[in-house]
């Protein structure tokens, strides 16, 4: 068992290099191969669902990674992360099968793109499997880079860009906040296991405390599923290719705001915020993002806006859920990911075949397009919640929840079932336009111009969406035992409901009859002349606002950096020093009789050693001395090759060797750096930037640094660690480490994880280099000059223009 | 810089990088019990390549390597990597290590050997990658060519990125024409 929910997490990623191998020669046909990934997950996901899930029971598996930490490999079965890892690879299924029709050879990178889908899958089944918050916020950080790399797949669009940095951005700040109120949450309740903490390992925390956590990770939350006030950057991710939009920002990504406060309802259900924080900001949310999909003209962009909407019903249930548990909640997710997938497929297809994506411009389409018509038809009707379909059936539940919290004494009791009910009308408007304005009307030139029908696989996923639409909303009791397999302890309440098509002419009904109306009103009103030239108001634009900001702080940055003369290091040299010889110099003489290291005596003097001091002081008096920066730079080099004679008096051969290697090879990649600049730019000191009472000013500041230095290792020659650590190590590097060089054991096996960290900051330090290396661009005329052209800025210009004029 | 304008130089250069680097891999692989060790042969390998360069020029060097040193780099830290994963599988904890004891080897006799080796090897070419890397850059960047060579362009930029740094016809091919024996 455990090896079966490791396979179906990491099919994904195993499946990435042969993806990646032949992605060039397969082309288009590279998603027939990553299908293999999403059918394997979902065929071991369903099978451990009927197998090992009972309904509120819970499995746990662990694999210590960093126990240290608190950080393991924990990974739980309950209903919760079943549903979710089914939605995850099911949909998977359907959209790599939809992708591999869609992306045409007309399209290129197909290896990167299916990667980047693999390695996106893989993440979104780690975090709904994840039993540790830790981990689970790993791979949460990770389906957000990997849906910033899909986002910007077509990157030469600059708007493929702005909306994958938009979202990268605004997922991954609020994910910090999530992170500080995960560290919060765990420290206060002594555990990261999600399991430990769904039994109430939290409850003794303080109220303020859990509080905080709460609203941290809820921002969290909130930023993912792009709720108010991050809304806006749903709508600008969807310049991703649709089969990204369609699997990642209407079925899966988004949802996992929707997915962590369910993980979360039992911890936090008490908190006083729970409710009011919720239901303000979701129900809020689902009415203004309905407004503004009532407002756009793009076909995508109404989609994320109403995708938007219906996010902020589905976490504003969980704040209205009470103690014992919610019921039906599963139900509206998957009534969401059926209709809403299949339409941004739809929408797809009708791009692909048209290459007109805005409303207005379309229309007439139901001759050449018979069978998508149906199944728009079928998915529009879901959407608006009209009786036959699996969305009328979620909204007659929606509807009976939202009366019942009318009825209780909660504040606000009357917020949700209002702001739903005038959300919902819109929903049927806009609904019905997606459906009129893509294939009612008299035909469109513009769409038919470049006009060619989709083949039948391309429609072939949207059909089985819409199928499943039709076929759960008349017998929603087949859904309903589904579901109630997969019923989470916590989060549900145990009773077991079945559902059901007709319940007679209830107070649901009838409401849900009047929004049918209200819709159709709007809609038919709206249809005159509003849509022909609606358009969101600015103020309700927050992108601009973010792109405003996100330009800005370069260049605030910039003008503090002038502001501060960040360009003239010596003044900044001497502030540093000065202050350091000021505090630290000043509080030792105040605590000067208890500090007073004493003077050494004439035992502590060796004659070696007395030599190679003296030799280091006489290097530096070169340095002091030496006009020529490659002779000052050979003198600064012989004080490191002379502290290697240290190292081998305090027998440490190999800190010897690796300080005499570093020292040759910074020393001549120094001189080759000092290659660059011409010979003029060194003829003149640095001496005459400053006046004579400013160099007195620096001697003294020298001379200060030079006392606390001597002072320091004094110091440090009376005084011994009481506990040094090294001893742990001389003693256990044969037993444990199975080396007789400690230093190596040290490194490889005893720190290893420190020297890996190391190396991968090497690896990093390296490409930023790279970056900043292609980024300098020489003129035709340094070209021209050779070699040693002159030096691209700083003080090179500088002395050299100086030393002219010095020459005049 | 001019390069290779020296016979003697050149002679003993070209003897002398195949005596640092048998010294280098021979420190990385007595690491574990003497002086030594990844880091340390590393840079011995990449000094190495210093001389070369300042030897035979930035071209030749990079002929010799042939890959490109960030690719060494990435390999390395993908062996440690997956060295430090290993143990998972077998339900110990990350980074764990594994030795073993033969006996009675032809040649070698006895010989103790383990994970720490494959880690070291990775952190060795970490070291030679970046460290190659930089000297190749500074190098050609007072070679008078390019910091990057155009496959490498390729590489590190997008598909339809322009080149900020481009080689100028005339001047540059002179430039190009005076590196290299």
């Amino acid at each position: 068992m455990v090896a079966l929910l490791f396979t179906a997490i990491l099919l994904p990623f195993l499946l990435l290099p042969a993806v990646l191998a032949v992605g060039d020669r397969w082309r288009a046909r590279t998603g027939w191969l990553a299908l293999a990934a999403p059918v394997g997950s979902f065929a071991i996901l369903l099978h451990l669902a009927l197998t090992v899930a009972e309904p509120g029971g819970r499995l746990v598996v662990e694999l210590a990674w960093v126990p240290s930490l608190g950080l393991d490999f924990t990974f739980m079965i309950d209903g919760l992360s079943l549903f979710f890892g089914l939605v995850v690879s099911g949909m998977g299924i359907l959209v790599v099968f939809y992708a591999s029709h869609y992306l045409d050879d007309h399209y290129r990178h197909h290896d990167r793109f299916y990667a980047y889908l693999l390695l996106f899958m893989g993440a979104m089944l780690g975090t709904v499997l994840a039993g540790n918050l830790l981990l689970l916020f790993v791979f949460w950080e990770l389906t957000g880079i990997t849906s910033f790399l899909l986002i910007g797949f077509l990157h030469e669009k600059s708007e493929s860009r702005d909306g994958a940095r938009m979202a990268l951005l605004v997922t991954a700040t609020t994910g910090l906040a999530m992170l500080a109120g995960i560290v919060l949450l765990g420290q206060a309740a002594g555990t990261y296991e999600i399991a430990a903490l769904m039994d109430g390992a939290a409850r003794n925390a303080s109220p303020g405390t859990l509080s905080a956590a709460f609203v941290l990770i809820a921002i969290g939350a909130l930023g993912k599923s792009a709720q108010f006030p991050f809304h806006f950057w749903l709508p600008n991710a969807m310049a991703a290719p649709t089969p990204v939009s369609a699997y990642l920002h209407s079925a899966t990504m988004v949802k996992l705001g929707v997915f962590l406060i369910a993980r979360i309802f039992p911890v936090f259900q008490g908190v006083e915020l729970w409710a009011p924080l919720l239901i303000t900001i979701c129900f809020g949310t689902m009415l203004l993002a309905a407004v503004l999909a009532l407002l756009s003209q793009d076909l995508k962009a109404i989609l994320a806006f109403s995708t938007v909407s219906q996010l902020g019903f589905l976490i504003g249930f969980y704040g209205m859920g009470p103690a014992g548990g919610v019921q039906g909640d599963l139900l509206h997710i998957a009534s969401h990911v059926f209709y809403k997938g299949c339409l941004f497929m739809v929408v797809g297809i009708v791009d692909h075949s048209t290459g007109v994506r805005d409303i207005r411009q379309l229309g007439g389409l139901r001759r050449e397009l018979p069978l998508l018509a149906g199944i728009t038809l079928v998915a529009a009707a879901s959407m608006a919640g009209l009786p036959g379909t699996l969305g009328f059936i979620s909204k007659e539940y929606m509807l009976k929840d939202m009366f019942a919290y009318w009825e209780g004494s909660a504040a606000l009791a009357w917020y949700p079932l209002v702001f739903v009910g005038v959300a919902s009308a819109l929903k049927v408007a806009f609904s019905a336009r997606i459906y009129w304005g893509i294939f009612g009307g008299p035909p469109s030139e513009k769409a038919l111009a470049h006009f060619h029908a989709p083949g039948l696989g391309m429609q072939l996923a949207p059909l089985l969406l819409a199928g499943a639409c039709l076929l759960f909303g008349l017998f929603p009791g087949l859904l309903g035992t589904g579901l109630a397999a997969l019923q989470t302890a916590g989060l549900h309440d145990p009773t077991v409901v079945h559902y059901s098509l007709w319940h007679g002419v209830t107070r649901e009904f009838l409401t849900s009859l009047l929004i049918m109306a209200a819709g159709a009103v709007v809609f038919f009103w709206l249809r005159r002349s509003f849509w022909a030239r609606a358009r969101i108001p600015a103020p309700l634009r927050f992108d601009a606002g973010f792109e405003g900001l996100v330009t800005a702080v370069p260049k605030w940055a910039k003008a503090l950096g002038l502001a501060l003369r960040f360009d003239r290091q010596f003044d900044y040299l001497a502030i540093a020093l000065g202050f350091m010889v000021l505090m630290v110099g000043g509080y030792w003489w105040t605590q000067r009789t208890v500090l007073w290291p004493g003077l050494p005596t004439e035992a502590d003097f060796d004659p070696v050693r007395t030599l190679v001091v003296g030799l280091i002081a006489l290097a530096m008096a070169m340095i002091i001395v030496m006009r020529r920066w490659t002779s000052q730079l050979i003198a600064v080099s012989i004080i490191g090759f002379l502290i290697t004679f240290y190292y081998v008096l305090f027998r440490a051969p190999d800190l010897a060797m690796t300080q005499i290697l570093v020292e040759s090879a910074t020393l001549l990649l120094v001189l080759l750096l000092l290659a660059r600049f011409p010979r003029s730019a060194e003829i003149s000191e640095i001496g005459w930037f400053f006046s004579g009472r400013r160099q007195a000013v620096n001697l003294a500041i020298s001379a200060g640094v030079g006392l606390l230095a001597t002072l320091a290792a004094l110091m440090a020659m009376q005084h011994r660690h009481p506990d040094p650590s090294g001893d742990y190590y001389l003693a256990n590097t044969v037993p444990l480490a199975h080396g007789t060089n400690t230093v190596n054991t040290i490194l490889v096996d005893f720190r290893g994880f420190d020297t890996l960290l190391e190396a991968t900051v090497l690896v990093i330090a390296c490409l930023g280099a790279i970056g900043l290396v292609m980024r300098y661009r020489r003129t035709a005329e340094e070209y021209a000059a050779g070699a040693m052209g002159p030096a691209g800025y700083g003080l090179g210009r500088k002395t050299e223009k100086k030393a002219e004029e010095a020459d005049q | 810089m001019k390069t290779g304008d020296s016979y003697i130089f050149r002679s003993v250069a070209s003897f002398l990088f195949f005596v640092i680097n048998v010294f280098a891999v021979y420190l990385l692989l007595r690491g574990h019990n003497l002086p030594g060790g990844g880091f340390i042969g590393g840079l011995g390998s990449a000094l190495s390549l210093i001389m070369l360069s300042m030897a035979y020029g930035v071209r030749e060097a990079q002929k010799v390597l042939r890959v490109d040193p960030v690719r060494l780099a990435t390999v390395g830290l993908l062996l440690a990597v997956v060295t430090g994963m290993l143990p998972l599988f077998l339900g110990e904890p990350f980074l764990r290590h594994f030795h073993w004891k033969f006996d009675g080897l032809p040649l070698l006799g006895k010989l103790e050997v383990g994970t720490p080796l494959l880690f070291d090897i990775g952190i060795f070419l970490v070291v030679v990658g970046v460290t190659a890397k930089m000297i190749f850059v500074l190098f050609r960047s007072i070679s008078g060519l390019t910091a990057l060579n155009p496959s490498e362009w390729r590489r590190y930029s997008a598909d339809l990125e322009e080149p900020v740094e481009r080689e100028h016809s005339r001047s540059s091919s002179e430039l190009e024409t005076e590196d290299g024996p």
